[in-house]
């Protein structure tokens, strides 16, 4: 399967995991699960920044579109696809990443580093996110609290994720 | 002129990265005057299909419990009808459930105590015949619900049948699709008021036949047959089906034999309500009593 036709399956999986599965469920008034930035996290090593942006901000936008949230979701998604290059650039060894795949995953990037850099991601992801969402830190403590959840919540469905679809090659 | 374009192509990632930010940030507090992003909104036809399609899924797996609180609060819609009280003296003695009427003018006197005469109970069928000759229900309620034999039941559209034994959970309810001489229902013409006794004759489950009804009697077809209240099985006016046509049985007969549709479809039969008459004892012990007296 090309990488093209591969981003475009997720990108409408995601969407509508999250739209119709996750976003249907909840579990405490802390924890909001999000899985659909791991589209942006998955983008090929490649890609030229401004396309990145671009496809965060569609994401975001759609998301939106769903949500009746207009642009909490776009900028959040924006804002890591402008960040994610640091983040890779920091974490690779010297001579960045040699393999044969082409997309950030478990296999390619080893286990702790990938899961480092879905962190970090995520939890910028959803500082923006709630921040905006809440727009004010009157109740820093209550929103802190939510965007730790939340990044555990999702980093735990980001995990499963890899584990579904990734096999070890 | 030159430095300012080197400087923007250098920074053009992070220049168009504040270009989007800044379009999300307005999206954002534009949100409130939603006319002017009412495309991009969950309303537009993409979302609002997918979100209908999504809801039309959802809404057959919660099927059952809508049922099931639709059942409920029909028998307790039923249960505060007028009809299910009775009107009673003043100085008779009180019971609880009761409706008190009031005059209308300023000085509100009670000029009258309805007394609960019927008591429904919803109850799920959970076994159905209809192609013996003598069919019976299964209904999931029982003696544990106050159910006693000899209640009548009656369905969403019109009578069922009468209630036959009870264990603790369920009754079987012998339906009115029964063959059987002395198995009769008594039943009225609303239009003409004419009394007659409707019976099932084995066959098609949708028809009936109403007899004893008098050869003077103007019929139409249409005709509503509603329950009598006569006995103490059924209240008044509940429907048991319409009259499709009528023929005397031979020529020297002096009643019509009326081919009616039945009110209930017995095939699709899901609720069922049990009409409890808290009176019927009292009737039925006078009504015996005087016969005895006769004899």
């Amino acid at each position: 399967m090309s990488i093209l036709l591969r981003n475009i399956i997720r990108f409408v999986l995601l969407l509508l995991l999250q739209v119709f599965v996750l976003n249907q469920v909840l579990l405490h008034q802390l924890v909001s699960l999000n899985l659909y930035m791991l589209f942006v996290l998955l983008l090929p090593f490649n890609l030229p920044r401004p396309a990145l942006m671009l496809l965060a901000l569609l994401m975001g936008l759609s998301m939106d579109m769903f949500m009746n949230t207009m642009g909490v979701h776009a900028a959040a998604c924006v804002f890591i696809a402008y960040l994610r290059p640091f983040i890779i650039n920091i974490l690779s060894p010297q001579g960045g990443f040699e393999t044969t795949q082409k997309t950030p995953s478990m296999t390619s990037m080893g286990v702790s580093q990938f899961l480092t850099f879905a962190a970090i991601l995520v939890f910028l992801h959803n500082l923006v996110f709630f921040s905006l969402e809440v727009f004010g830190f009157g109740n820093f403590f209550y929103l802190l609290l939510k965007i730790v959840c939340s990044t555990a919540a999702s980093i735990f469905l980001i995990v499963l994720y890899e584990l579904l679809f990734f096999s070890k090659k | 002129m030159r430095n300012l374009i080197i400087f923007l192509r250098r920074y053009f990632n992070f220049f168009l990265f504040l270009l989007l930010e800044v379009i999300c940030i307005v999206l954002v507090f534009r949100n409130n005057d939603f006319q002017k992003t009412a495309y991009l909104n969950s309303a537009n036809s993409i979302s609002a299909r997918l979100y209908n399609r999504y809801n039309n899924v959802q809404y057959y797996f919660h099927l059952k419990a809508t049922n099931d609180s639709l059942v409920n609060e029909n028998a307790r819609l039923h249960n505060i009808l007028r009809t299910s009280y009775d009107s009673v003296t003043l100085d008779n003695l009180v019971k609880t459930d009761t409706i008190r009427t009031y005059s209308t003018d300023t000085t509100r006197k009670v000029i009258g105590i309805e007394l609960r005469r019927y008591l429904y109970h919803a109850a799920k069928v959970v076994n159905n015949t209809v192609n013996a000759p003598i069919n019976y229900l299964t209904i999931h309620r029982g003696s544990a619900n106050g159910l006693r034999p000899n209640m009548g039941v009656i369905g969403p559209s019109g009578i069922v049948g009468i209630v036959r034994s009870v264990s603790p959970n369920y009754a079987v309810v012998l339906s009115l699709l029964s063959k059987g001489r002395n198995f009769g229902f008594s039943a009225r013409l609303s239009h003409s008021k004419e009394m007659g006794t409707v019976r099932w004759y084995g066959g098609d489950a949708g028809y009936a036949l109403m007899e004893d009804v008098p050869k003077s009697v103007r019929l139409i077809k249409g005709d509503t047959v509603v329950t009598s209240g006569y006995s103490a099985l059924f209240p008044e006016n509940i429907p048991i089906g319409y009259v499709e046509s009528y023929s005397l049985t031979d020529k020297g007969s002096t009643s019509y034999t009326i081919r009616i549709k039945l009110a209930t479809n017995f095939y699709n039969l899901q609720y069922v309500y049990v009409v409890d008459n808290m009176l019927q004892d009292e009737q039925k012990s006078l009504e015996d009593s005087t016969y005895r007296l006769i004899k």
